[in-house]
């Protein structure tokens, strides 16, 4: 019982932590994604044999980030 | 974002295609966009869902038409070093 608690919780930290590992970088496959914008709906795979895609990420509108 | 803007034709000529990502809703964006005159979409991010596949932070990719990562940066993007990394892959 305790081995199976330990072996849980021990799952439970890989499973948060897989993120941040799995975080891609130059060289990986940008990520897939879908959703609302300014201008409609968008869709990484659209753009795919079309544009390069310059993809900013900042914290929030109104700031100077 | 208003420096993007600013160099937005020279992203355009290199064939790519600007996106800013935060958790802000469409109507937040849409008002921030008009104030700054953008004219590239602004995602909403919800929750932070797609940031989380990605890195955490100010952070900006360059993805090529292929959909392969070829440059990341940290901090406030330079837009000079994007345009660089853009005219390699013409």
């Amino acid at each position: 019982m305790l081995k199976t608690l330990i072996l849980s919780a021990a799952a439970l930290l890989i499973t948060a932590s897989a993120p941040l590992a799995a975080a891609p970088k130059a060289g990986d496959p940008a990520p897939l994604f879908e959703a609302p914008s300014t201008t409609g709906t968008v869709r990484l795979a659209d753009l795919r044999g079309k544009k390069h895609v310059v993809l900013a990420f900042y914290y929030a509108d109104f700031t100077s980030g | 974002m208003q420096a993007f803007q600013a160099d937005l034709s020279r992203f355009e000529r290199l064939n790519a295609q600007v996106l800013g990502v935060s958790p802000d809703d469409v109507e937040t964006h849409r008002k921030f966009s008009a104030s700054l005159g953008l004219r590239f979409p602004l995602v909403t991010d919800k929750g932070g869902a797609i940031q989380k596949r990605y890195a955490p932070g100010r952070i900006t990719y360059l993805v090529d038409k292929n959909g392969v990562i070829r440059f990341v940066q940290e901090g406030m993007p330079k837009n000079a070093d994007f345009l660089r990394e853009l005219e390699k892959l013409k």
